[in-house]
């Protein structure tokens, strides 16, 4: 799983959102670090609705224009949980080959 | 808001890069997604933004590489798509393994010269792997003709697809460098379009043609690719050096000759299976193999400009691209069908038990 759909399925892993909504998450999640372009995102929700792992939520107006919103599926959900675990285990090999605890990894 | 519409027009119009089908599904979202993340909630500020700020490059250029992927397409993509990205993605692979052959060559014969084989006579002065006058270091060259080896293999194994094309993109530099410095010294005389030509379509082209290995792209047939290595370098390279050590050079063609040559001869050993249709991957290949006779014929019909002064030449060069016209027109009508004809494989689904 490519980084920026690990993102892209974490914003969506509380509550669906719509395209400028996962956006926005995605930069809070990642403390600004991942800005993802428009085309970016729509290329790994593409992938991702084709994969099954999302899908649309529902349709709402917003200053004259459609939201759609998209939501994680069953398997979306095992996905994501699968891949946190990989990565929260490879950080913990890392953090022990560092020598450093996780207080001092947080700081 | 007297331009109210003017953003969404010119971010609708960096969305025509985009495929049809593409577009259908996805643009009203795109299209509301940008204009939010480019508004800021002032209403002054925001009347000026719409009317005369632009999309910006960061986001032209993943639309653009959006675009890329779809229209070379992969693993789940229309039929059209898939066709284009395997017949780009294939093209791409037997340039790079003719690159790759000339790199093998310099590496043996480098071999040769230092007595590796020592069961072999000492090779004549003529074959000694020499590099172009310049002020590029010799040793540049040599790194040049392996990196074509490495990138081959890299694109071959299905992986590093992104490593490949780097490595490609370093080893056609020093070229670049080379015709610049001949353009500058006035080292080739007269209308010389030859190695230009060669420089844009055999190294620019595959190189920036090598963004068709994505993600979605199905995985090469990585051993008969590994093998046609050795079997092009067998079967064409060697010869060629035989004759050249015989003394008999007169009969080996030009660079642009030999590429027209092996691509005509590619073309009319593929013409039983493109007349049969009875293959469902012959269309793709008919498509690769026109594409790569378009290369070759440019390539050689742009390098007559080396021969004005030789009719001889001349003459040689147009029969050279009479046969490969004469060998890849019967098989162009199968590889416009190609487009129709050739269903991706369905893009894998998660592979949870439901």
């Amino acid at each position: 799983m490519t980084g920026q759909a690990f993102f892209v399925l974490t914003a969506l892993a509380d509550a669906p959102r719509h395209g400028y909504g996962i956006v926005r998450e995605v930069a809070e999640l990642s403390h600004g670090r991942v800005k993802l372009k428009i085309g970016s995102l729509y290329g790994v929700l593409d992938r991702l609705a084709a994969e099954e792992l999302i899908e649309p939520d529902r349709e709402e107006a917003h200053d004259g224009r459609l939201r759609r919103y998209y939501r994680l599926t069953r398997d979306g959900r095992r996905a994501l949980a699968e891949e946190a675990d990989l990565r929260a285990s490879t950080a913990r090999v890392v953090r022990s080959r560092l020598g450093l605890s996780g207080a001092e990894a947080a700081g | 808001m007297s331009g109210g519409l003017d953003l969404e027009q010119r971010y609708r119009r960096v969305l025509r890069l985009l495929p049809g089908y593409y577009r259908l599904v996805w643009e009203q979202d795109m299209v509301a997604a940008f204009l939010e993340s480019s508004l800021t909630g002032d209403p002054d500020e925001d009347d000026w933004i719409v009317e005369f700020s632009k999309p910006p490059w960061q986001e032209v250029a993943s639309v653009a590489a959006l675009a890329v992927r779809l229209y070379l397409g992969g693993t789940g993509a229309p039929r059209r798509y898939f066709a284009w990205g395997q017949a780009v993605r294939r093209a791409v692979l037997a340039v790079t393994l003719l690159q790759a052959v000339r790199g093998l060559e310099v590496l043996l014969l480098t071999a040769w010269s230092r007595h590796v084989f020592s069961w072999l006579p000492v090779p004549p002065a003529r074959l000694a792997a020499g590099t172009p006058a310049g002020i590029v270091p010799p040793i540049v060259w040599w790194l040049v003709a392996y990196a074509w080896i490495v990138s081959f293999v890299a694109l071959a194994l299905g992986r590093y697809y992104r490593t490949a094309q780097v490595i490609a993109a370093l080893a056609i530099t020093p070229d670049l460098v080379w015709l610049l410095q001949g353009d500058f010294t006035r080292a080739f005389q007269g209308p010389s379009l030859g190695p230009w030509a060669f420089w844009v379509l055999l190294n620019f082209v595959p190189v920036l043609a090598m963004t068709a290995f994505h993600r979605d792209t199905p995985p090469a047939a990585r051993w008969t690719w590994l093998l046609a290595l050795v079997a092009i370098y067998l079967l064409v390279a060697v010869p060629l050096t035989a004759l050249q050590t015989s003394g008999n050079s007169a009969w080996v063609p030009d660079a642009a000759g030999l590429y027209c040559v092996l691509a005509a001869l590619a073309c009319l050993a593929h013409v039983p299976r493109a007349w049969s249709r009875q293959a469902a991957d012959s269309g793709v290949w008919s498509l690769t193999l026109t594409l790569l006779a378009a290369a070759a014929g440019a390539y050689r019909a742009l390098s007559l400009t080396d021969y004005l002064h030789d009719p001889h030449q001349v003459q040689v060069s147009l029969a050279e691209l009479l046969i490969l016209i004469l060998a890849v027109a019967p098989i162009v009508p199968d590889a416009t069908r190609a487009q129709a004809a050739t269903p991706a494989p369905a893009r894998p689904r998660s592979g949870y038990p439901r």
